[in-house]
């Protein structure tokens, strides 16, 4: 990590700290007499975490999404070595694409905030954001999406919410009733809810609807009367009862869930019945997938695990409703057991 | 529990465009000249990247063509020593690889001879059970232009040109060698297909950048106001190569630059640059806007051409300590030759909105470095404030100038002027820059793939259509007349240089400097 100063964390402060950080930055990169650092932003990426790297692991993301979504990155960490005031510092994520002259930077704003002051990160945000641009908030904070949150983790929590036009949240490996009843209330709240467990299924979904853009095989798209959806571990992940949720948002099909061994964590197998035809899409190996149908035809994809970064860039690149998204969790509910 | 409201209709319900990329419906490629440089470096990689990306259906297969003998598996072979070589900015996949390859078929044969015609619409049956590919073909023609009105000749009487889907035959520029035979071309074309199902492929246009340009024009409200003979002074165009004719010498000899490249993708792009908003954002609506502004060009006197086109071609130089022959020390160039490396011209375009207003364009081998741009020179200020400091002393200031870079760094830059920090008012250009990668860290498709997608797809808005060939033919035309005609005294640019005297002179006489991009 960067050895920047440490500010105490109000808005003036860290505002001045950013500009010196850009002076300095154009000093120092000049080059033939042109300045040689362009600063890109988009947006503003607020980052809230309780996880005991004080930040680290988030702060790579950004470093790593900055070149696709240039943003003023906000990493809000709360833990409980920091100190009794918010503390802050300032520094540039910067690459230099392949044979350019030019650096492209952007700034990052690390906050580190014990327990107690979380409650009072707002005022300090609120100065932060960049104007103009979306907000958008991807909270890693689990205390206090949590049901059992406490009323200053909520209170931090609203501030934040507040602020952003859009959340994203992970529902991997957690329980898909209290997830959804988390996303529901801030459905409610009339908050645009991301979930990146909603976004592992793109490849899936991807893979069906192509199958379906081949004229002949949309019109029999209701000819299908089951769906199959085989999922590893024991309970029926978010994952899993978003892909039902999916298909039971656009078919009238019988819809089933049954739990495998097979590849995972997460979906193993989609297949679709018909009298006619059966198509399966399924994980045959950790990094391959295979689409096969019993009238002969069969492809083989390139399939890995979806790490983190595909799954903000796909969140990143959609700032507004997500239909498919709304229609899916509509009826996710019914397959949580 | 709510019920799920089912649309009622054709459409893929399972489409959800936020999130997938636009891919294309079940067909199948016939490429003649498959043993060819084109598919090996750019068609086969191209169309091997959109399957990765899962672009392409599932139902979709790739026939090659050509003289050459080859088994099916011989075909799959070469291809894919030729795509993991030419694939650019992309991984490789072995696994991916076997599927496409299941989809490449080979059909030996030669363009002259019927049964290859007849071996072709075999397979074509064989595809459209085994693939599902519904009918649907696109014939690419990746031969030599000569062959092209034999070629669609043959596929008309052959049957190919009709089936259960649709048809689509794609061919590479040069679309004709003069206006005549660019006419009769079109002519001989029509006899077999309707207008709509010819896809002539500039690739220019099917760059990201370029596509830019209508974004950038169209979908800000700022700049469209500014963008007429009012606010701006002139235009200049400069596609400029470093390398020389690379082992294409009996190619370029007959080519030149005029030809090679303003004739087709520099008047493309000229006419995205000047073309009037199109009412709305669709191929016809697009392409109509760039032929009546090709129409708008004025056509030069005979008289004019030497004061408004500049011939040149290069000669020996040493660069960086490298011995670089001359054009006519190229292998496979006569001694005797002709050929306009360097070309530049200055067309005006008459309407309302240009009238007045310089469009000059250069393109030459043998540059300094390769680089392509649009430089827009605002007027400058009705009256000059403030001067700029200059190492020959104070001087005017300059005045704004917007760059469209297309190649290498993609990107706007516009320059502007900006007080000099300290006391005194003085003032000094500076640059605002958007660049295209830094904003857009993803991976850009590169022109050929997404030229085939649109031609899958059906979409031709960045194709050419006849009456732009056409259009743009008849204002080159008198140029070319004239040159055939002149004895130059060539070489008259070193290689490594910006061009001959006489292409600065000929914007001198209008008050005016090149850039140096």
């Amino acid at each position: 990590m960067s050895s920047a100063p440490i500010y105490p964390a109000q808005p003036e402060n860290i505002l001045k700290g950013l500009g010196k950080l850009w002076t300095s930055l154009g000093q120092e990169e000049s080059h033939q007499g042109k300045p040689t650092v362009i600063r890109a932003c988009a947006m503003t990426l607020i980052v809230a975490t309780d996880e005991t790297d004080c930040g680290f692991a988030a702060s790579q993301m950004i470093s790593e999404l900055m070149r696709e979504h240039p943003s003023r990155g906000i990493v809000l960490a709360v833990d409980k070595s920091a100190e009794d005031r918010l503390q802050a510092r300032v520094l540039a994520q910067c690459w230099k694409p392949f044979g350019k002259a030019q650096q492209i930077c952007c700034e990052q704003i690390e906050i580190l905030s014990s327990p107690d002051n979380w409650p009072n990160v707002g005022p300090t945000l609120v100065g932060l954001t960049v104007a103009d641009l979306p907000v958008i908030f991807w909270c890693r904070h689990k205390g206090a999406l949590d049901v059992s949150a406490t009323r200053d983790q909520n209170a931090g929590l609203e501030v934040i919410l507040d602020l952003s036009s859009k959340v994203i949240i992970d529902t991997e490996g957690e329980d898909a009733a209290s997830s959804f009843a988390l996303i529901s209330r801030l459905r409610q709240q009339g908050r645009i809810v991301a979930d990146l467990e909603w976004a592992r299924l793109t490849f899936w979904r991807e893979a069906f609807a192509q199958i379906f853009d081949n004229r002949a095989r949309t019109n029999k798209f209701s000819n299908f009367h089951t769906i199959e959806i085989v999922h590893t571990g024991d309970k029926v992940t978010p994952g899993a009862s978003y892909a039902a949720g999916w298909f039971a948002s656009v078919s009238r099909a019988n819809i089933t869930l049954r739990r495998t061994d097979g590849f995972g964590p997460g979906l193993h197998a989609i297949r679709m019945l018909s009298e006619g035809e059966t198509i399966t899409f399924e994980r045959t190996g950790p990094e391959c997938a295979r689409l096969s149908t019993t009238t002969g035809r069969e492809r083989s994809y390139s399939y890995a695990e979806p790490g983190l970064y595909p799954l903000l860039h796909q969140e990143l690149t959609i700032l507004g409703a997500d239909r498919a998204f709304d229609a899916a969790f509509s009826r996710a509910g019914e397959f949580v057991r | 529990m709510s019920v799920a409201v089912i649309p009622n209709t054709e459409e893929n319900v399972l489409q959800d465009p936020l999130r997938f990329e636009r891919r294309v419906p079940p067909c199948a490629i016939v490429i003649f000249g498959a043993s060819g440089d084109l598919s090996k470096r750019k068609l086969l990689p191209s169309l091997y990247r959109l399957f990765f990306e899962r672009r392409i259906s599932t139902e979709f297969a790739v026939i090659g063509s050509s003289r050459t003998p080859m088994s099916d598996d011989q075909f799959r072979e070469r291809m894919k020593e030729s795509v993991s070589k030419f694939l650019e900015d992309a991984p490789f996949d072995e696994d991916v690889w076997k599927s496409f390859a299941q989809c490449l078929f080979y059909v030996p044969g030669d363009l002259g001879n019927a049964e290859s015609y007849d071996r072709i619409r075999q397979k074509l049956d064989e595809v459209e059970k085994s693939h599902q590919t519904a009918g649907n073909v696109v014939f690419y023609l990746s031969t030599q232009p000569s062959y092209y009105a034999e070629a669609i000749q043959a596929l008309g009487e052959h049957g190919l040109t009709k089936g259960n889907g649709w048809r689509r035959v794609i061919i590479e520029k040069p679309f004709g060698h003069d206006l005549e035979s660019a006419r009769k071309l079109n002519i001989e074309i029509h006899k077999v297909l309707d207008e709509s199902a010819v896809y002539r492929i500039d690739h220019y246009l099917g760059k990201e950048t370029v596509q830019n340009i209508l974004a950038f024009r169209f979908g800000n409200g700022i700049f469209e106001p500014l963008w007429n003979r009012r606010y701006i002074s002139f235009i200049q165009i400069t596609a400029a190569e470093s390398i020389g004719v690379e082992g294409r010498g009996g190619y370029y000899q007959e080519a030149g630059a005029l030809r090679d490249m303003i004739q087709n993708h520099l008047s493309q792009v000229m006419a995205t640059v000047a073309m009037e908003p199109p009412s709305v954002f669709d191929a016809d609506n697009v392409r109509d806007e760039r032929a009546k502004l090709l129409r708008s060009v004025r056509v030069m006197k005979p008289e004019d051409v030497s004061k408004y086109a500049v011939a040149g071609q290069y000669g020996p130089a040493k660069v960086g300590g490298q011995d670089l022959p001359g054009f006519l020390q190229e292998p496979s160039v006569s001694p005797e030759a002709q050929t306009d490396t360097y070309a530049a011209v200055t067309f005006f375009i008459d309407n309302w909105r240009w009238a007045g207003v310089p469009i000059y364009i250069r393109s030459g081998k043998r540059m300094p470095k390769r680089v392509t741009d649009i430089a827009i020179q605002f007027h400058a200020p009705p009256l000059g404030l403030f001067t700029q400091e200059t190492k020959s002393g104070p001087r005017e200031a300059r005045p704004n100038l917007l760059v469209l870079r297309i190649q290498p760094e993609e990107g706007i830059s516009l320059r502007f002027l900006s007080k000099s920090p300290g006391s005194g008012m003085r003032v000094r250009p500076v640059s605002m820059d958007f660049n295209y990668g830094s904003s857009f860290g993803e991976r850009s498709p590169t022109a050929y793939e997404t030229l085939l997608l649109d031609a899958m797809n059906g979409d031709p808005t960045l194709y050419t259509r006849q009456d732009m060939v056409e259009a743009s033919w008849q204002i080159v035309q008198p140029i070319l007349d004239v040159w055939a005609h002149t004895k130059f005294d060539f070489p008259n640019y070193p290689a490594g240089s910006w061009g001959p005297k006489a292409s600065d002179e000929m914007l001198a006489r209008q008050g005016h400097v090149w850039r140096v991009p």
